[in-house]
C-alpha cells in the first residue's frame, strides 16, 4: 500500500511535467516568488525597515510573482502594468469591501414589479458585471465576453498561488 | 461529437488531391459561379480549394437545403432533392418545403471593407462551411423555426450562447455555482469567490511577511516539499483550520464527489468523512491537482 501511494505520487509529477499548465504555473510563481522573498530578507537583514513597508514589499513581491508566471492571460498583462506603475505609491487593494454585496443582495430582494423583472435582472446583471470588472485586473477595458473568459483563468491561477502560499507558509511554521 | 477541427483539416487536405469532377457537373457556369464567389472572399484560394472538393463525397454527403451542416461532420441528413444537389447547392437554392429546420449560416468577419458586399449573401452555405474550418472567426448559427432570421437577431443569439457556455466553463470552476440559477445569481457567487480568493492572497502574504526572517532555511527544499506537505499533510487538516478562520463564515458548498485516484485510500477516507467548512475549502483546493476539472481549465490554458 505505501508502495502504491509512493508510485502513484510519483505517477503525478514526472509525467510531462511541462505540458501540465497548473504544474507550469506554480513551478514559475515558486521560482519568482522565492528569490524575491530572499532578497527582501537580505534587505531586511541589512536594513533595519519599518512594518508597514515591508509587508507591502511582500505583497508587491507576491502580486509580481503571481503576474510573472500567468503571462498567457490579458489580465496578468494588466496586473503588472498596474504594479510597475504602482512601484512606489501604496500598493493597490485588490479586495473590496464585503459590504457591498450585501447591499446588492438587499435591493434585489427590495424587489421590482413583474413587468420590471427583465429589466431589473438586465440592470443587476450589469451591476454585478461592473463589480468584476472591479476585482479583475484590466477589466474596465474589456466587454463582458472578455471579462468571462479572463475570469476564469484568473479564478484558478489565484486558487494555485493560494495553494504555495499556503505550503510555503506550513513550511516555515512546522 | 463530430471531429475535431484538426481531423477535419486533415481530411480536407486529403481531399484536395482528388481531381475537380465537381466543376465538369456544373459546368462553364460553374466556374463563373465559383470565380464568383472567389471575388466576395477575396482571394482566399485555399478555401475555394476545399470547398471545389468538399461535394466529392456526394454519393455518402447529402446535404439539407443545400447548407452542409456543421455539427454533423459525416452523418447525412436525407436529402429531399438528391439529384440535382451538387448543382443546387452552388446556385445557392434553398427548398424549405417540408423541413422542420431552416439553417441559415451568417458570417461575421472582423474586416469591413468585405461587410457590406457580405450583407445580403447569407445563402452562401457552402463557402461558408468549408472557410468555416479553415477560418474559425466565423460564426454559424442555427435558425429554428419561427424565429427572426435576420443578421441583428442571429448576432445576438450568437452573442449570447457564447456567453453562457462561459457562464458553464465558470459554474464548473466555481464551487457553489450548482444551486444557484440565473445569471445574476452565478455572477454574485463569482464576485464573492474572486473576492474571498484575493483576500485570502492577502491573509497569507502578510503571514508570510510575518514569517519571512526565518524563510531561508527552508526555501531550498520548497519545490519538493510543498507537494508532499500538501498531499501528506491532509489528516491535519485540522491545523489549518487556524488559516481559514475568517474565512468560516463564508458560505461553502461541500464537495460531494472528488476525484481521489491520486491519492491513497485511507487519505480518502478521512477527508469524506469530514464534514466541516474548512475542510471543504481544503478539499477544494485539492481537487486542483486531480484531473478532474481539466476540462474546463484546460481550455483557459490552451489559449497559446
Amino acid at each position: 500500500m505505501e508502495r502504491q501511494i509512493i508510485n502513484k505520487r510519483k505517477r503525478v509529477f514526472s509525467l510531462q511535467p511541462n505540458k501540465n499548465p497548473k504544474a507550469l504555473f506554480a513551478r514559475r510563481y515558486v521560482s519568482h516568488l522565492v528569490p524575491a522573498l530572499k532578497k527582501i530578507n537580505m534587505k531586511k537583514s541589512s536594513s533595519k525597515t519599518n512594518h508597514p513597508s515591508f509587508e507591502k514589499t511582500v505583497k508587491h513581491e507576491v502580486d509580481m510573482a503571481f503576474a510573472l508566471s500567468a503571462q498567457e492571460f490579458a489580465w496578468s498583462r494588466f496586473l503588472l502594468q498596474k504594479l510597475l506603475s504602482s512601484v512606489h505609491d501604496d500598493p493597490v487593494r485588490t479586495s473590496s469591501s464585503p459590504s457591498e454585496i450585501l447591499e446588492r443582495s438587499s435591493k434585489k430582494q427590495g424587489g421590482g414589479k413583474h413587468q420590471d423583472r427583465d429589466e431589473e435582472e438586465g440592470g443587476e446583471i450589469k451591476k454585478r458585471l461592473k463589480e468584476l470588472q472591479k476585482l479583475l485586473p484590466g477589466g474596465e477595458e474589456m466587454n463582458m465576453e472578455e471579462i468571462l473568459s479572463e475570469i476564469g483563468s484568473y479564478i484558478v491561477c489565484l486558487e494555485l498561488q493560494m495553494i504555495v502560499l499556503k505550503s510555503i507558509v506550513q513550511d516555515n511554521i512546522s | 461529437m463530430d471531429l475535431s477541427v484538426l481531423d477535419r483539416l486533415k481530411w480536407l487536405q486529403q481531399q484536395q488531391m482528388v481531381s475537380p469532377e465537381f466543376l465538369q457537373i456544373l459546368g462553364s457556369d460553374g466556374r463563373e459561379e465559383l470565380k464568383r464567389v472567389e471575388s466576395y472572399l477575396g482571394n482566399n484560394n485555399d478555401e475555394l480549394q476545399s470547398f471545389r472538393h468538399f461535394p466529392e463525397f456526394g454519393p455518402d454527403y447529402d446535404t439539407t437545403d443545400g447548407c452542409i451542416s456543421r455539427t454533423s461532420s459525416f452523418q447525412m441528413e436525407p436529402v429531399k432533392n438528391s439529384g440535382h444537389n451538387r448543382a443546387i447547392s452552388l446556385q445557392n437554392k434553398r427548398k424549405p418545403e417540408g423541413k422542420t429546420e431552416k439553417r441559415e449560416k451568417k458570417k461575421i468577419k472582423a474586416e469591413d471593407e468585405t461587410e457590406s458586399s457580405m450583407k445580403g449573401k447569407t445563402n452562401m452555405s457552402n463557402t461558408e462551411t468549408s472557410s468555416e474550418i479553415q477560418k474559425p472567426d466565423y460564426i454559424h448559427v442555427r435558425a429554428r423555426r419561427g424565429e427572426a432570421t435576420d443578421r441583428h437577431s442571429l448576432a445576438e443569439r450568437a452573442r449570447r450562447e457564447k456567453i453562457s457556455k462561459k457562464m458553464k466553463c465558470l459554474q464548473d470552476i466555481v464551487p457553489g455555482c450548482n444551486k444557484v440559477t440565473g445569471k445574476a445569481g452565478m455572477l454574485d457567487e463569482i464576485i464573492n469567490y474572486v473576492q474571498s480568493l484575493q483576500q485570502q492572497v492577502e491573509f497569507l502574504s502578510m503571514k508570510l511577511s510575518v514569517i519571512n526572517p526565518e524563510l531561508e532555511c527552508h526555501i531550498d527544499d520548497l519545490s519538493a516539499k510543498q507537494f508532499q506537505a500538501y498531499f501528506t499533510g491532509l489528516p491535519e487538516a485540522d491545523s489549518k483550520q487556524s488559516i481559514m478562520a475568517d474565512f468560516r463564515s463564508f458560505p461553502l458548498h461541500q464537495q460531494g464527489s472528488i476525484d481521489y485516484s491520486v491519492l491513497n485510500g485511507t487519505v480518502t477516507i478521512s477527508l469524506c468523512s469530514k464534514d466541516q467548512t474548512s475542510s471543504s475549502w481544503e478539499t477544494h483546493s485539492q481537487c486542483l491537482y486531480n484531473n478532474s476539472r481539466t476540462d474546463s481549465v484546460s481550455n483557459f490554458f490552451s489559449l497559446k
